[in-house]
């Protein structure tokens, strides 16, 4: 039983349902004449450049930049034509918006504690343990030296 | 209201919702680990990351892509013939790719390329040695224990067999083998004593840290020490001179082709075993969704010529899914093997 007001649809919620539903409503099975030919060869050809970009020498931060800026091309490409959100409504916003927020997140939540700092690969062998802290004693011997101050 | 597409195709757009999250997941936690990270394993003989493979399982995942619209869009025609064609042809892509993807497996494997077991310092490279020929004189000595040559002492007891195995040569025939049998065994001892004593005159100098020019033993050690200055410390013991032991043993020391063919020359790869678990993670679950989708190509395949308009919703839904994991490929295929 409802309240009335979503028995019974008003035109806000009829013209949320035509905004949702987007322009171009995608029938499951309609064909869209897309060439998915040309597209497997455009994801063919950005495979190709992607290796090329490799091939040549160019420095890291450029090669990195080229080549995701492929695979983004390529994704563009999938998700558009082979996965129909080019024709599909408007409920793929709301479908994926969320998701891509989350998903971004984590790397945004990572980065400060992980990505913006040096992390050391070898751990401290037992001499040059001994040896940090003999120096970090002597740096804060007098610190180490003053009687704790009770709280 | 509702959102205007079938009940299944919502339920496959939430769950490849779902899984954006899970490959992002992994994906960001690799950016973010690989740019706080002061370097990074990127040539083929550290990471045996081969462009070549990953370009060509590239090519097949976009081939199998291609296959899947194609078979959708013949469902939709009601084409059931070329349908089943097309998506069988996705299907042996699949296979094709997980071929592909376990000959690279393999060549990680081989070159002990797994996440925790990359030497990252010289002291974890000269301990991988010394740990890998101890791997090696286990073997040589449970060939007696398992053939009853020595008995009552186990293999991993290296100090209770290595003088059993020394004494063989001269030790009595055990009643339950021929005397051939028990020659063949004797004349193995001596190459397995004197491998035992390759590994455990590196072991003593690794736990001692010093030179292998430097006695390792207590009572020579210390004697040694004596001698030096006050303050003065032993020389330590160095990957190079660990290199070229290794290396004596590979030409001409106690079994050099066993030795040359197990025992890898120490090679420290800095963040190799991130390099390593983020690359095998990545993939393996990667692979775990390709065999998925197998299964589900499988499920429609199976149906053969009774395959109708029924299976649409299922060969779209299906297709979503594939073309996703084509889309995490994209990704994988740049960061993995070209950055």
């Amino acid at each position: 039983m409802g309240s009335g007001r979503f028995d019974s649809p008003g035109e806000n919620q009829r013209v949320f349902e035509l905004k949702l539903a987007g322009k171009m409503s995608h029938d499951s099975h309609s064909t869209h004449h897309v060439n998915y030919l040309a597209i497997f060869f455009v994801l063919c050809g950005c495979t190709a450049l992607s290796v090329v970009f490799d091939v040549l020498s160019m420095s890291k931060p450029v090669t990195m930049v080229l080549v995701l800026a492929v695979a983004c091309a390529k994704a563009l490409c999938v998700m558009m034509f082979f996965m129909h959100l080019k024709f599909e409504g408007n409920w793929k916003y709301v479908l994926l918006a969320p998701t891509t927020i989350l998903a971004i997140g984590l790397p945004i939540a990572l980065f400060p504690d992980i990505g913006s700092s040096y992390y050391t690969n070898a751990a401290p062998q037992v001499g040059v343990w001994a040896d940090e802290v003999a120096e970090y004693e002597k740096q804060h011997a007098a610190e180490l030296a003053a009687p704790a101050v009770e709280e | 209201m509702g959102i205007p597409i079938p009940n299944s195709k919502l339920g496959m757009w939430l769950f490849l919702g779902t899984e954006i999250m899970f490959f992002t997941a992994f994906i960001g936690s690799y950016i973010v680990l690989r740019l706080g990270s002061n370097g990074w394993p990127t040539r083929y003989e550290d990471t045996h990351i081969n462009v070549l493979l990953g370009g060509i399982n590239t090519f097949v995942l976009i081939v199998s892509s291609y296959c899947v619209v194609v078979a959708h869009e013949a469902m939709a025609q009601k084409s059931f013939t070329k349908a089943r064609m097309y998506l069988t042809v996705t299907l042996l892509l699949a296979v094709l790719f997980l071929g592909i993807k376990g000959i690279e497996y393999k060549g990680k494997i081989d070159h002990d390329i797994l996440p925790g077991r990359i030497p990252e310092t010289s002291s974890q490279a000269v301990v991988k040695v010394a740990d890998q020929l101890k791997q090696l004189v286990l073997e040589r000595f449970s060939v007696y224990t398992t053939s009853g040559v020595i008995e009552n002492v186990v293999p991993e007891n290296l100090t209770a067999m290595a003088p059993l195995v020394q004494a063989l040569p001269t030790a009595a025939r055990p009643e339950d083998l021929t005397d051939a049998e028990f020659e063949v065994y004797k004349a193995s001892a001596g190459d397995d004593y004197a491998l035992f004593e390759k590994w455990d005159n590196l072991q003593k100098h690794i736990v001692a840290n010093v030179s292998l020019d430097y006695p390792a033993l207590p009572v020579e050690y210390m004697a040694s020490r004596a001698k030096l200055e006050d303050g003065a410390k032993p020389p330590e013991l160095s990957l190079d001179e660990v290199k070229k032991y290794l290396g004596d043993i590979k030409k001409d020391g106690p079994h050099a082709a066993l030795v040359s063919a197990r025992v890898f020359d120490p090679h420290p790869i800095v963040y190799g075993n991130i390099f390593a678990s983020s690359y095998f993670i990545m993939t393996g679950f990667h692979a775990i969704h390709v065999i998925v989708g197998m299964i589900l190509f499988l499920a429609v395949l199976k149906q053969g010529s009774a395959l109708n308009e029924k299976w649409t919703d299922f060969v779209e839904n299906s297709g979503l899914y594939w073309h996703f994991v084509d889309l995490v490929w994209i990704f994988l295929f740049p960061m993995l093997y070209i950055i």
